[in-house]
């Protein structure tokens, strides 16, 4: 049924990365010439239109050759994609999510990004327990089926690995918003607010941390304040109205809203509440930032506010020539909704503000646009996020300024894409 | 309702439940052979503790357990050894309390027959909400017995009982301790959750080498890209650091935890404790931090032992970074002083990380 090939996920190869890197380029030029580039006339009809096209003449599938449907084979090369010398092993690595290839502000469930640190749990959700211990008056077992008898809510948040952008500290490396940009996705979740949960085994005066563990063969612990695990916290089940997918965590995750996604525990199935942090292998020998002067901030839980232009970027190249151009991306903040985001096409020198467009929610992505007439002259195209409580996307040099090049974590600093006159575009750091 | 009415259908369900010892079970004679018991004990809806602990809920419960209730030393030394009131322990206590537990407070002579003992045992589980026991003998007492066993096929154990009284929307139930202990192996920096147990550095040297070291290295040196766990003292002010557990990691018990939990990659939860004791203990020595190759790591002196990085972690201060200063306003024209340049490419995706920067999970982890 689904006879889609495989596409390419993976840039192992030097050589190809190169090739790649060119192809990009060419495919966009070549595009450009099929499509026809500045069309101010027909010189002859175009057999689109005159000719009888064979979806229009016979009859295609019926209803339940897709049981569950997918998308385009024209859009098979929208995919994930890892870049597999990062990481050691694919059982503990990662892959991206295609930002250049989506629109709006929800991520389609396939599209997700994937960070494991055991490989992706296969749970029997029959199988499954929440368990509840620790200083609370009952420690507790909840199946799935007892916790869908929980008052349910709907909330759409960001969710963004720690590490995004992380390897573009020592400088722009990584030709892609995918790869620069691409550990962020944005879910509609449905699930059961935590403090229920809590509430339920009755949490013991002096409970001050929660510890979110999961059932996955990395056994994921994080140390998470139960302020905030109180606040707005929620143990979903449900991802864009279905079952999460089993690399989001099936059959139930922690959502942990606006901070990093290591703390967003998949596979949920332990939760202890105690006096103090565990300090747990990924809240010590990682996900901590190390300064310049050999200290390491260590709790950084919040993503600050950041924004990425996804059209154009190096592999998403302007095809059509000058004239009137969409420029568009996304804007994010852990301390809430986005309030504004700037455009600039050359450099950072003088800025317009973008048009949002679609929903604006806590703790989501935003989608804004920059419609222009483009002159074909090159450009360096920067967006800069404000949020609500008033934070500015920080350029990259501030934040090295402040913490050095080895800190990995939170680099939310803003992006500069050099667009050339032929529309191809390659990530740059500028003066 | 009353949740202790119609006592009597309690025998038949143990029975039946297989989870009775030999003999039948008595509940009204188990109920005679507690007056023995009242002075010291009660249980029921007003049930507190007295000369001794309320036995509400005995069953499953861990010996010691019921808060402000002051146990004698020997039994919160049975409890810390994780003793579990069931049929069993609690048969064996009343056979002769102070043989079971030696320098227990509890002052009774103890039940020669084990026939009482089982009245007993039968009459203290009909206020044991957690026991099947209980609960079969609640569900028998439901108003419609027919129709609870006709409509139990989807899910036998939960249809049909007695909504629980804990919490706001009485959901889930209580966890046995039995099931706590087995999930719960979390370690805290300050050492709680130790597990009992002990190893040296002679004996982690070949547990190393064994399940560890195609990954990690002989010494901890790191294969590939893997993770350096030894050395790199002094880099972490360098250009590359080195990140490893004698230079970086800030306790040495999330080594214990970790190790535990989910080490050897692919094999999690199969060393023993004494066998992750052993390994801590060796990484301390590859990490210089024990020299003796007989150096006995234990949950006696494990929190003696501190990281020489522990003092470097800070508190998260980006708030405080000039670039986050309220009250800034973004500049929109003219921000820099001539027309911008670019200084630096993407090296075009033939950027391989360095394979010494020691998180052999390189940055994204």
């Amino acid at each position: 049924m689904n006879n889609r090939k495989k596409p390419e996920t993976e840039i192992s190869n030097p050589a190809r990365r190169k090739l790649l890197a060119g192809g990009l380029a060419a495919s966009g030029a070549a595009a450009a010439l099929a499509i026809g580039g500045r069309q101010a006339a027909a010189a002859a009809p175009d057999p689109a239109i005159t000719k009888i096209q064979d979806w229009n003449r016979y009859l295609g599938d019926g209803v339940d050759e897709r049981p569950y449907g997918f998308p385009s084979e024209h859009e098979k090369e929208v995919v994930r994609r890892s870049v597999s010398w990062l990481t050691a092993d694919p059982k503990s690595s990662v892959n991206f999510t295609p930002l250049h290839e989506l629109d709006g502000i929800i991520t389609p469930n396939g599209l997700c990004f994937e960070r494991h640190h055991g490989g992706i749990a296969d749970i029997d959700p029959a199988q499954h327990r929440l368990m509840i211990n620790g200083m609370v008056d009952t420690p507790l077992v909840f199946t799935m089926e007892d916790l869908k008898r929980f008052p349910r809510e709907n909330r759409v948040y960001f969710l963004e690995c720690a590490a995004n952008s992380g390897m573009e500290w020592r400088g722009a490396q990584l030709n892609g918003c995918q790869y620069t940009h691409g550990m962020v996705h944005n879910v509609m979740y449905t699930g059961v607010p935590l403090k229920h949960i809590l509430n339920e085994a009755g949490i013991k005066s002096g409970g001050k941390w929660i510890l979110p563990e999961g059932a996955d063969a990395s056994g994921m612990t994080r140390s998470i304040p139960l302020e905030k695990a109180l606040d707005d916290c929620l143990v979903a089940f449900k991802m864009n109205g279905e079952a999460l997918r089993p690399e989001q965590g099936y059959p139930v995750r922690l959502v942990v809203p606006g901070w990093e996604g290591n703390m967003w525990v998949k596979w949920l199935r332990r939760i202890e509440i105690g006096d103090q942090p565990w300090q747990m292998r990924e809240e010590t020998s990682k996900y901590t930032d190390l300064m310049e002067d050999g200290k390491a901030r260590r709790f950084t839980w919040t993503m600050d506010v950041k924004s990425v232009i996804t059209n154009p970027s190096p592999q998403a190249p302007i095809t059509h020539g000058k004239g009137q151009t969409v420029v568009t991306g996304v804007a994010w903040s852990g301390h809430g909704k986005i309030k504004r985001v700037d455009v600039s096409i050359d450099g950072g020198r003088n800025w317009e503000t973008a048009r949002l467009d679609g929903p604006s929610l806590s703790k989501s992505l935003h989608r804004f646009y920059h419609d222009f007439n483009w002159d074909g002259s090159e450009l360096l195209l920067q967006s800069r996020a404000i949020d609500e409580a008033g934070n500015i996307q920080p350029t990259k040099n501030e934040l090295r300024a402040a913490r050095g090049q080895n800190s990995i974590y939170h680099n939310n600093g803003i992006q500069t894409w050099h667009v050339k006159a032929d529309g191809s575009a390659e990530n740059v750091e500028v003066s | 309702m009353s949740k202790f009415r119609n006592l009597a259908v309690v025998a038949a369900v143990v029975m039946s439940a297989g989870i009775a010892p030999a003999l039948a079970q008595d509940v009204g004679a188990g109920k005679k052979l507690f007056k023995k018991c009242v002075a010291c004990h009660a249980v029921g809806p007003d049930a507190r503790n007295k000369v001794g602990p309320q036995l509400n809920d005995l069953f499953g419960r861990s010996a010691g357990s019921i808060e402000k209730f002051k146990y004698s030393k020997a039994m919160k030394a049975a409890a810390e050894k994780g003793l579990v009131w069931t049929d069993d322990t609690v048969a064996e206590l009343i056979t002769k309390p102070r043989k079971f537990i030696k320098g227990t407070k509890m002052a009774f002579g103890g039940l020669k027959k084990e026939k009482d003992r089982n009245n007993i045992i039968a009459y203290l589980k009909t206020f044991s909400t957690g026991s099947e026991t209980a609960d079969a003998a609640k569900t028998k007492t439901d108003d419609q017995p027919e129709k609870a066993a006709t409509t139990v096929t989807a899910a036998p154990s939960s249809r049909n009982l007695p909504i629980p009284q804990h919490g706001v929307f009485h959901l889930g139930r209580k966890a046995l301790p039995e099931e706590v202990n087995a999930w719960d192996i979390d370690i805290r920096a300050d050492g709680a959750g130790l597990p009992p147990g002990r190893g040296t550095v002679a004996d982690g040297e070949p547990l190393f080498a064994e399940n560890c070291a195609s990954c990690h290295g002989d010494f901890g040196e790191g294969v590939d890209r893997w993770p350096v766990l030894a050395g790199g003292h002094d880099t972490l002010k360098e250009d590359r650091p080195v990140k490893t557990i004698g230079s970086y990691w800030p306790y040495l018990s999330t080594v214990f935890d970790y190790v535990r939990r989910a080490m050897p990659f692919g094999d999690a939860r199969s060393l023993s404790d004494d066998d992750v004791y052993a390994l801590t203990a060796y990484l301390l020595y590859v990490n210089d931090i024990v020299t003796d190759e007989e150096f006995e790591l234990s949950r006696d002196n494990f929190s003696d032992i501190r990281l020489p990085n522990e003092a470097n972690f800070t508190a998260d201060t980006r708030k405080d970074e000039p670039h986050y200063a309220k009250n800034s306003e973004a500049c929109m024209s003219d921000c820099k002083p001539g027309p911008v340049k670019v200084i630096m490419r993407a090296r075009v995706l033939d950027v391989t990380p360095e394979g010494d920067d020691g998180e052999g999970a390189g940055p994204v982890d």
